[in-house]
């Protein structure tokens, strides 16, 4: 019998709804959900091929152990035996565990209960530490929360949008669909990329396309320019900012023209973009890694969130900054306190709050770690037990050798997935892992949309949810009555006890609100929070924080042996390190080989054709690439996609961090380029 | 008045309470699953009363189908796919299929293209003057008649007035017209949609023609309808009485005033893209379709695409693979293959993340056609898309666009030329 089931869409976190079409226990088509708030109908072309990832042939169906250094089938009860006797001998924070932005609350959750409980240590984080760590460092000291302020819906109610390094057309297509609604009704987009994306060609009617790696000059021009022509908010800075005097005095001391002429963007254009902000009744200020992944990410967004704070643009529906977290669960994981400093909840370790004795008691144990744990990379580095989940550091890490040195010294290595990823092939222990619709659970989307999951189909061989494996592992360490969970129900309501912002949230009421329910939710009765800061800030004071930001290039300039910037980044067509999207034959026929933008003028410079094979060198190695011949890259720019393995542009980033928060500068190296002979 | 009118209701208590006035429609369906003269009825069922969430379901057992009685204005199921796609197109059992005059419609234009065994296939038509995608209902629901959309157990369409029912059993009306000036009310394609009747099906069902009467005014229209009819009056299933003069009038009264109104916004919608000149309405377009983000969604959607092997996947390199927006070609080569049999569902258009007008584009495109080749898609199985049959004088189309008349046959010229006038002189 061929059933319609719905559920929500496994790739970026728009969150949209797709109907399953289901015949004996199999997937074998999918359906527009017209009655889905979010896409109202539409999908992308990852959406409209949702399911096919989870039935190519490699899928992981039984634990396997390393022998004679090969992987090799074993019982749930072999890989347990091991797993246990190993981690009974890590020392404390000698122990890692990197979770998932795909896995559901509940997987999260109890993988940092582990962390924290069994191990003792706060070595937890996820991609989150990749992706959108600069945002917490640069919006909590700004505004006092680093999530979306929003709900997305409200974008087509704006009359401008500022969006910053952020492709949204082929990242977050649905989002998207909002601005072009807005835009239909006279909004205004200004767009701040380096490249003339799809979305700055389509979208913008300014576009900032400003030099790599110089968002702060641009910013603080914007800003400078803002109080120098007095368009500022002035009421608004009065009532609910702090700062102005010392933003003023630095903002003063800058030389527009100069700045101009290292961002490459005319102070003409910055001009007309910082007016048509002034005019914005209500601006939607929509950013993502292009902002986020420097060395200098968290200023970025510190200084973007004061140029809002400047133009009244928070706390009404549709305004502030929103960060775009790029993966279903990309909000909620960070929820649950995978993270090096936060318990769940955000609640910061080392603060006065004393999450760890708040936890100790939640949890019925005497002690929990009360030190930060180490952020990703460095955990990578220095741990010497690690427990991979659902994420794929050997693609997403960046200078993936260095990665692969540091995952084959390790004593211990279990990797958790669903495919044999680059990852898996240097584990210990594989342990196949159920997903999506294999099994029931919640996730938080892009604007902490929360929405339920259900289970629609077995998963394959003796696959297990997330959770399951980790109590399992829990139980045979000796902490069966902190891990005694029989189903992610029952550790769903223990995240409502400990996690205040879910605490009104009941898989019934999730079951029956379609579109989910924003947090946070305080009690069952309310109904939901879709904008934050109407009254006041999240800060101590309740005011928002305007910031003084400097400059600073990025870590890596281009030399004579290095003339080129190389910056990276994602096709409509594929996700993040390709495990599913390269699995799904539409998708992967659309791309199936890696390529990188070049510029015109420096193809006739280099002799490159469109097409040719290139090879790509960077300090740290060199990959080769497809050559594709457009002006969408300025001069002295190449834009590489980060989705293939064979040719995986992780291989030549810059591992070099923000040292406000871990974050990887993977949008600014140097890079010489050469015809493959 | 025709013989093979009836006012029917439903001798079924249960039914004609679910039901919508005198629940004919299921009895009828009922009777013909439990007489054994078909297998299965494919209709839509809403989950738990959500009228936004009606899907597309195959009911084999007589009980179940009193689920699925009641119309539902705002959910959009794809019922001649679902048919196609997931029931082999009718090949192995005997379906009832209940539509929507365009999905009778599509259902005919299927079987042409041997996607759909009509031998197997009884047509089931109901009245249709429009439907409302779940987003402009809920909307018009919260700010128009300012009530919460999951209160409204029932929507109705009649007169030019928007009606709705509520749970605590009030009902609020607004002026169609109205709602539809403010872009609220019926979708795009419905508003143009000139078949109100499904006269093309085996049994028409709907109420025009009831004001004064409980019960459901059905005609019949080939054996087959006769026989699901004759056997439901014959086994008690449904009472039926002759419909009155005045009923029959007002019926063909209001069809005709829907068929002008449909002609209207035709007229609203392509009168300002045709009065652009070409270089104009070629931006119009492009400009339109960059906005492609390449998702297949119109293509999956379109009841009448149906190659095995589309010409536009990637793995086939007509076109450049992994590129949005895709070429030109890309929509083109959908409005070639498809614009003649289009018949204007629009569930293209409703699938299309990016929001394209690509109802408006198909409609225009197969109107036009349709003047030239004088095929209407969708009415009649005998009758061949104008791709496999068309004249050779019919294919002389180099100036198509600029001047239609030169190759249409005379007496549609002149027939033409009266309409126009006709419009000139009212409007």
């Amino acid at each position: 019998m061929v059933e319609y089931k719905e559920t929500i869409c496994p790739y970026c976190s728009c969150g949209c709804g797709i109907y399953l079409v289901i015949e004996d226990g199999k997937i074998i088509g999918e359906e527009p959900q017209n009655n889905h708030p979010i896409n109202e109908g539409g999908n992308c072309p990852k959406g409209r091929n949702a399911y096919q990832f989870l039935y190519a042939d490699d899928r992981l169906k039984y634990p396997m152990i390393r022998k004679n250094g090969k992987l090799v089938k074993a019982t749930w009860d072999e890989a347990f035996d091991l797993i246990t006797s190993k981690l009974k001998q890590a020392g404390p924070n000698e122990f890692g565990l990197l979770a998932s932005g795909k896995n559901t609350n509940e997987d999260a959750y109890v993988q940092q209960k582990f962390t924290r409980l069994v191990m003792g240590t706060n070595n937890v984080e996820y991609c989150g530490r990749l992706c959108h760590s600069s945002t917490a460092a640069g919006l909590g000291p700004t505004v006092g929360s680093g999530v979306m302020p929003i709900s997305q819906m409200d974008i087509e109610n704006v009359d401008c949008i500022f969006m910053v390094g952020i492709n949204l057309k082929e990242t977050f297509p649905l989002m998207a669909m909002r601005a072009m609604r807005a835009k239909k009704k006279g909004a205004k987009i200004i767009v701040m990329d380096p490249r003339k994306t799809v979305t700055a060609r389509e979208l913008a009617d300014i576009h900032l396309q400003l030099e790599a790696g110089t968002d702060v000059l641009v910013l603080n021009s914007l800003m400078k320019i803002t109080l120098e022509e007095e368009l500022e908010d002035k009421e608004f800075v009065k009532e609910r900012t702090t700062g102005i005097e010392a933003l003023r005095e630095h903002l003063a001391s800058l030389d527009l023209q100069e700045m101009a002429d290292i961002s490459g963007v005319p102070v003409g254009k910055l001009d007309k973009a910082a007016r048509m902000l002034a005019k914005a009744k209500s601006c939607t200020i929509l950013y993502n890694q292009g902002l986020n992944q420097h060395t200098t990410g968290a200023d970025g967004i510190k200084a973007l969130a004061s140029l809002a704070l400047l133009h009244g643009q928070y706390g009404r529906p549709g305004t502030g900054l929103c960060p775009t977290r790029g993966q279903i669960n990309g909000e909620g994981t960070g929820d649950m306190g995978c993270l090096n400093v936060f318990y769940p909840g955000f609640q910061k370790v080392g603060t006065p709050a004393e999450p760890h004795k708040k936890f100790a008691e939640h949890w019925g144990v005497e002690s929990l770690p009360d030190q930060p744990g180490l952020p990703y990379t460095k955990m990578i580095q220095q741990t010497k037990y690690m427990w991979i989940i659902g994420t794929n550091p050997m693609m997403a890490a960046p200078d993936v050798e260095r990665v692969r040195e540091s995952l084959e010294s390790k004593d211990l290595l279990i990797v958790q997935d669903i495919y044999p990823t680059e990852t898996a092939e240097l584990a210990d222990v594989v342990l196949p892992a159920a997903t999506w619709v294999e099994r029931e659970g919640i996730h938080a989307y892009v604007d902490r949309r929360v929405q339920k999951i259900n289970k629609l189909i077995d998963p394959p061989g003796e696959a297990k949810p997330d959770w399951w494996i980790v109590c399992q592992v829990a139980e045979r360490m000796g902490f069966k009555e902190h891990f005694d969970f029989s189903s992610s129900r029952e550790i769903f309501e223990e995240i409502r006890r400990v996690v205040p912002p879910y605490k009104g949230l009941t898989y019934e009421r999730l079951e029956n609100t379609l579109g989910g329910i924003q947090w946070p939710v305080p009690s069952e009765d309310h109904p939901g929070t879709p904008t934050f800061f109407t009254q006041k800030f999240n800060t101590p004071d309740g005011l928002g924080h305007l910031q003084v930001v400097d400059f600073k290039p990025p870590a890596e300039l281009t030399d004579e042996e290095y003339p080129f910037i190389l910056t990276t980044g994602r096709s409509i067509f594929h996700y993040h390190t390709g495990t599913m999207s390269r699995r799904t034959p539409t998708l992967h026929a659309e791309v199936p080989k890696n390529y990188c933008q070049v510029n015109p003028k420096d193809a006739a410079s280099k002799n490159i054709r469109n097409g040719t094979k290139v090879s790509l060198s960077t300090k740290r190695g060199t990959i080769e690439a497809k050559a594709q011949i457009t002006d969408d890259v300025p001069e002295g720019l190449i834009f590489l996609p980060f989705h293939f393995h064979e040719s995986c542009a992780n291989k030549i980033t810059n591992p070099v961090l923000d040292p406000a928060c871990g974050m990887p500068e993977y949008k600014v190296c140097a890079v010489n380029i050469e015809v493959v002979k | 008045m025709s013989k093979n009118m009836y006012i029917a209701r439903s001798s079924d208590e249960t039914i004609l309470e679910r039901g919508e006035s005198g629940g004919a429609v299921t009895s009828v369906l009922k009777c013909a699953l439990e007489n054994k003269i078909v297998d299965g009825v494919v209709t839509v069922r809403s989950k738990n009363g959500d009228r936004f969430a009606g899907l597309p379901v195959l009911v084999t057992n007589p009980e179940d189908l009193v689920d699925t009685a009641g119309a539902l204005h705002s959910s959009l199921p794809n019922i001649p796919r679902y048919v196609k796609e997931y029931l082999e197109g009718a090949a192995h059992m005997k379906l009832a299929i209940v539509g929507k005059p365009c999905d009778i419609r599509a259902i005919i234009e299927m079987q042409k293209r041997h996607q759909i065994d009509l031998e197997n296939v009884f047509l089931v038509g109901l009245n249709c003057t429009g439907t409302i995608s779940p987003a402009t209902a809920r909307k018009m629901y919260t700010q128009e008649f300012k009530v919460d959309p999951s209160d409204v157990l029932k929507e109705d369409i009649d007169d030019g007035e928007f009606t709705i029912t509520l749970k605590d059993g009030t009902s609020k009306s607004m002026d169609l017209a109205k709602l539809e000036k403010k872009g609220l009310g019926r979708r795009e394609n419905c508003r143009r949609c000139e078949y109100n009747i499904p006269t093309f099906a085996d049994l028409a069902f709907g109420k025009w023609g009831t004001e004064d009467e409980t019960g459901t005014f059905v005609e019949v229209y080939s054996e087959k309808g006769q026989l699901l009819f004759k056997t439901a009056v014959e086994k008690g299933c449904i009472e039926t009485s002759a419909p009155s003069p005045e009923g029959i009038k007002t019926r063909e009264e209001k069809d005709k005033v829907a068929i002008e109104s449909a002609m209207e916004w035709r007229e609203k919608d392509f009168a300002p893209l045709l009065k652009m000149d070409l270089p104009e309405r070629y931006k119009y377009w492009t400009d339109e379709f960059r906005k492609c983000i390449k998702c297949f969604g119109c293509r999956d959607a379109c009841p009448i695409c149906y190659c095995e092997e589309c010409l536009l996947e990637a793995n086939r390199e007509f076109l450049v693979g992994g590129e949005i927006p895709p070429n030109g070609i890309f929509p083109l080569t959908r409005l070639a293959h498809v614009a003649d049999s289009c018949i204007g569902c629009g569930q293209c258009q409703d699938a299309c993340p990016m929001e394209l007008p690509l109802s408006k584009l198909f409609t225009l495109m197969n109107s036009q056609l349709n003047d030239i080749f004088d095929y209407e898609p969708g009415v009649d199985v005998e009758e061949r898309p104008p791709t496999t049959v068309a004249r050779d004088e019919e294919l002389q189309i180099d100036d198509t666009f600029l001047n239609i008349t030169t190759i249409m046959k005379e007496e549609r010229v002149a027939e033409k030329k009266t309409k126009n006038e006709e419009v000139a002189d009212t409007g």
